[in-house]
């Protein structure tokens, strides 16, 4: 083609970009108002539900597998056959993370539930998309006794007085351990380590003693981190753990932080514990690993009990005889924060479908419900009255494990560091954390940098998504 | 050191006693060479083929028997019921069929587009002929990320998103194939191409019934090449499929793996089932599919 | 572009059959043409080159989160952000030290099969079916395949000895080199067809002369097969290159773009940004960015390396 030709081509596509570039000039501002007070004018609207003739039916999107999805399954069918009101029919969405992004491409799409189970360290960026009926609306509008909960439950999801999704599926990190093992150490199956240390010195000699390669599973996961700095008492991130306001700085880099660093390493350097991804494909591979016998605990959420049993149930791993014990970590004035996933109304429904979505989450809150989840999954009974019935007292004296969670979360006072943090851009965080990890594990970083760095990437992470929101 | 020519008939010029010896030595070689490039081809064809032969076996195995040390190599006691499994909980039905619906509307999309166009660069005359060439050409060069956010707002804003439609809109034209038609139509001979002016042929009847037909192995190695590509798209039907009722089997395989963790054989059961067709394919049209790919690569 | 089109074969100087038309011809054929170039055309213009214009107004932008917030316009301070960033930075790397893992690997492997099974053996055929086979395997296909084979629990390289701590896929050292390995072998099937193709157009003679002057298989193979391969070596740098520049499902399946970004080849960072992050405007420098490396890097090999070539004509 011709040198003329080419040139020509080529000023052609340069002016269209210049024009581009110029329609892009044109600045877009927009309000900036500080997002966290909006949620004083929210309605809930019972009245259209009353108002409606005939069933409602609304959608709601949740990430639960395998026997918790059945369980769920089995609560739904129970609340859609009771009455004639609302119909719910379940989306499952795979991941947390994959049911936030679906949630925010759908704000654009249009393509949206009407009711939605968020993982936990979301709940200020549902906040920020101004798309969600507050929960306290329709608490307040509903006379709704909120004192049946757990104290600890209702605080983490109560911001600024405003308790913003319904909770539903609380778990908390327990360690699990293979008590077949533990007696062949010459280790006391009921006497799980309860600090840092313990961990360390109960691997040593599992190792010692030639009963598994290594003693413990160290999973990467940056909540153990959050969890950690609970239950010595200290807040993760300024401003009241995020709760007063947008939280800007992260407070984890002090002595109990860099203590946990510390002992990180120097568990793996010592060939004591095997690291674990928490990601991907292999993120099980620390509880397979118990199985497999390559080590004989880990810490991992109450939450997989359920699966747990049904593969042990199954006849897989005939040897394992599985412990679980309390989170071990730092002690202090603190305890263990909720973890799991709370219900959201979506404010862009139709108003009677916002009340229907109240409904079935208040469904899923009552005692009888709060027991049959528990009982079914492993998850904690949020309700007192359901961990005083009968089908979860028998669930606990059959199988204990699944009241260590519930024991965790009454276990301690009730102020910020256990309320648990609330971050804008929790994933960023929770990156620069498990970055700072593998730093300090696979490049010999020392513990000490590796909080300093972790701590700035956070803070940078944090600010840059605050920036983002306009505030 | 030259000896004269000797016996070897139809050999007139003077062979140096290297070449001689080089020869004679390759004959002996010959023999220990073939035996020893048997072996080496099969130590290579299985290095090739064991990542494939190890996901057919382990898909007939327990979780157990693939965790144990010794590995397990052949299955003594085949569990198929993995493939029935990786089909239901795995929803391969549905998958494939979604994989198929797609693939075949893109494959019948780049063939219609392709052949359009193709025609008309080779036998059509019109302005701005080179730059549209070129244009389409550098369709070739722009890297599909660069087009994945506006393209995801376009189809979205469209309607489209999570549809059939959506799926295939994009890729219903590449520049590959117009070029490839275009080579294709440039060898219809001259010929032809008077005798049918003269018998009154437009352009239309032409393209149906001479130069279409003529172009066939291009055609076929184009929707080869095409179906290929399609069935194993795997980032745009991330981006804008959001739930099992259009889900492609590439999209499948990741989920089924990670919702099969303790269940390996499973997974392995479901790469099987998504390497299927393209086997097949393979097989019936390895011709045509090394024209497809082999085009422009290689001069003359 | 024309070097270019040169290689692709493109005659642009025979490109109309007609050697005689009259000016109402050629508006004829100009309407039929542009019937016949429409469909291409439309979803060229709409997913090609508008999305790829649109990317530069983008990246203008310093987009929110979510969609009921406004867009700051923020002009080139974006750009500088993100093209400055250790980040990114570290991205091209990555990705650069990606191709040059995967690209030269699989040609050569590709060049070495294709001359074994060039050969007249009995059953050549079925090494030359296997050795094509992982044609019909796809990105995730292999990436399952090969993200269970390195898998601590319950993959075999450890049995076989390959087991570093931390494992391969979790490990920042090797973490790139095993998604390599997996992107190698699918890639060898359409490597070895392409290099068959171009040893079978080489004439027997030149090859069979070479036998002839007594040649050692290493030097016929050194002076005379690779410099005829050499068009065809061209053409597998050049596109495999530009493949290798977009890979990404691979780093979906097995690594995330981790451990610490050792695995962040940028178009796993656009993804990122656009889906976690949600941020469409740092995505698009970022696109943007792809694109003038992969055209830059792609006009470099075009310029340099086709001096090198050996042209049959």
């Amino acid at each position: 083609m011709s040198r003329h030709r080419t040139r020509m081509i080529r000023a052609a596509l340069a002016a269209v970009a210049a024009v581009g570039l110029a329609v892009g000039a044109l600045p877009m501002s927009g309000a900036g108002a500080s997002v966290r007070h909006q949620s004083s004018g929210a309605k809930c609207p019972l009245g259209a539900l009353k108002r409606a003739k005939g069933p409602v039916e609304i959608t709601m999107w949740h990430s639960m597998p395998r026997a918790n999805e059945a369980t769920l399954q089995k609560l739904t069918d129970k609340f859609n056959a009771s009455q004639d009101k609302v119909q719910v029919t379940l989306l499952n969405t795979i991941t947390y993370e994959d049911t936030l992004q679906k949630y925010v491409a759908g704000l654009s799409t249009g393509d949206l539930p009407d009711l939605v189970q968020i993982g936990d360290g979301d709940t200020q960026q549902m906040i920020d998309t101004q798309s969600v009926l507050p929960a306290q609306a329709c608490v307040k509008a509903d006379h709704y006794d909120l004192s049946g909960h757990l104290k600890r439950v209702i605080d983490y999801y109560t911001i600024q007085k405003t308790l913003w999704p319904m909770p539903f599926n609380v778990s908390g990190p327990v360690l699990y351990y293979d008590k077949t093992k533990f007696k062949s150490a010459g280790l006391d199956p009921e006497q799980p380590p309860a600090t840092l240390d313990a961990i360390t010195a109960d691997s040593k000699q599992i190792v010692d003693r030639g009963v598994a390669p290594a003693g413990f599973g160290l999973k990467t996961e940056p909540g153990n981190l959050e969890q950690w700095l609970a239950k010595a008492g200290e807040l993760y991130v300024n401003q009241g753990n995020g709760r007063k306001g947008r939280a800007t700085t992260s407070l984890f880099d002090n002595r109990t932080g860099r203590e946990v660093y510390a002992w990180m390493k120097d568990i793996v350097d010592r060939g004591l514990a095997v690291t674990n991804p928490d990601r991907g494909g292999s993120i099980y591979d620390n509880l397979l690993g118990i199985g497999n016998g390559t080590h004989v605990m880990t810490i991992e959420t109450s939450a997989s009990l359920g699966t747990i049993t049904d593969v042990l149930g199954s006849g897989a791993y005939p040897d394992i005889d599985l412990g679980v014990g309390p989170m071990p970590g730092p002690s202090g004035n603190g305890g263990v924060n909720v973890d799991g996933a709370a219900l959201w109304i979506v404010k862009k429904s139709a108003p009677a479908k916002q009340a229907a979505a109240w409904e079935f989450a208040k469904f899923l809150n009552t005692a009888e419900s709060q027991a049959t989840w528990a009982a079914g999954t492993g998850y904690v009974p949020i309700v007192t009255a359901a961990a005083d019935s009968p089908a979860v007292q028998e669930l606990w004296a059959r199988i204990p494990g699944y009241k260590v969670a519930y024991d965790q979360l009454l276990s301690g006072p009730s102020n910020l560091a256990t309320a648990g943090p609330i971050i804008g851009d929790y994933a960023g965080v929770q990156t620069a954390v498990r970055e700072s990890w593998q730093r300090m594990l696979s490049e010999g970083t020392s513990p000490r940098a590796a909080a300093k760095a972790g701590a700035e990437a956070a803070d940078a992470a944090m600010q840059e998504y605050n920036a983002r929101v306009g505030g | 050191m030259t000896l004269d020519a000797p016996a070897v008939a139809g050999t007139p010029r003077a062979i140096s006693s290297t070449a001689l010896e080089t020869r004679m030595a390759g004959h002996r070689g010959r023999t220990w060479g073939h035996v020893g490039r048997y072996a080496l081809l099969s130590v290579l064809a299985f290095v090739v083929l064991f990542p494939l032969y190890i996901t057919v076996v382990n898909s007939l195995l327990t979780p157990e028997q693939i965790a144990s040390r010794p590995p397990t190599f052949f299955p003594t006691n085949p569990d198929w019921s993995t493939y029935s499994r990786a089909w239901t909980n795995g929803h391969f039905g549905q998958y494939m069929l979604n994989s198929f619906v797609v693939t075949t509307i893109i494959v019948a999309g780049q063939l219609v587009t392709a052949i359009l166009a193709g025609y008309a660069f080779a036998f059509l005359d019109f302005p701005f002929k080179r730059t549209l060439f070129v244009a389409f050409l550098a369709t070739l060069m722009v890297p599909f990320e660069v087009t994945i956010i506006q393209n995801l707002t376009t189809v979205t804003n469209l309607g489209l998103y999570n549809t059939y439609a959506g799926l295939a809109v994009p890729f219903l034209a590449t520049g590959f194939g117009a070029f490839l038609m275009r080579q294709a139509f440039l060898g219809v001979p001259q010929d032809l191409m008077d005798a049918a002016s003269l018998d009154g042929y437009g352009h239309w009847r032409f393209m149906v019934r001479v130069a279409v037909p003529l172009a066939r192995p291009a055609v076929a190695a184009l929707g080869v090449f095409a179906f290929l590509t399609a069935w194993n798209q795997y980032l745009w039907p991330l981006l804008v499929t959001k739930d099992d009722e259009f889900r492609t089997v590439q999209i499948g395989l990741k989920q089924l793996r990670n919702t099969s963790i303790d269940q390996v054989n499973v997974t392995f059961a479901g790469v099987v089932i998504a390497v299927i067709p393209l086997v097949v394919l393979l097989l019936v049209f390895q011709k045509q599919l090394v024209r497809g790919l082999t085009a422009g690569a290689v001069k003359g | 572009m024309s070097a270019l089109a040169n290689e692709a074969g493109l005659d642009l100087a025979v490109e109309t059959r007609r050697p005689r038309r009259r000016r109402s011809r050629r508006i004829r054929e100009t309407g039929l043409a542009a019937i016949m170039l429409a469909p291409a055309l439309v979803v060229f213009c709409v997913f090609v080159f508008y999305p790829f214009l649109k990317n530069f107004d983008l990246a203008l932008y310093r987009v929110p989160p979510f969609p009921n917030l406004p867009s700051t316009y923020i002009g080139f301070e974006q750009i500088g952000e993100v093209l400055g960033s250790q980040e990114f930075l570290d991205s091209v790397w990555t990705t650069v030290l990606f191709a040059l893992l995967t690209v030269p690997t699989g040609i050569f492997l590709g060049i070495v099969l294709a001359n074994l099974a060039h050969q007249k053996l009995k059953g050549v055929g079925i090494y030359r079916t296997i050795f094509s086979s992982t044609v019909a395997t796809s990105v995730a296909v292999a990436s399952v395949i090969f993200g269970t084979l390195m898998n601590p629990q319950v993959g075999l390289l450890p049995w076989l000895g390959i087991d570093p701590h931390p494992p391969i896929l979790d490990n920042p050292q090797y973490a790139l080199i095993g998604v390599a390995v997996a992107t190698i072998w699918q890639n060898l099937g359409l490597s070895f067809i392409l290099m068959s193709a171009g040893l079978q157009a080489i004439p027997e003679e030149l090859l069979e002369a070479a036998d002839v002057d007594g040649a050692s298989a290493w030097s016929k193979f050194r002076n005379v097969t690779v410099p005829l391969l050499s068009p065809t070596i061209f053409f597998a740098v050049v596109v495999g290159s530009i493949f290798a520049f977009q890979t990404f499902g691979q780093i979906d399946l097995l690594t995330q773009g981790g451990p610490l970004r050792k695995t962040n080849v940028l178009t796993y960072f656009i993804y990122t940004e656009l889906r976690e992050q949600k941020n469409p405007g740092k995505a698009a420098v970022l696109a943007i960015a792809l694109f003038a490396i992969t055209m830059v890097l792609t006009l470099l090999q075009l310029r340099f390396l086709e001096r090198r070539v050996h042209y049959a004509r």
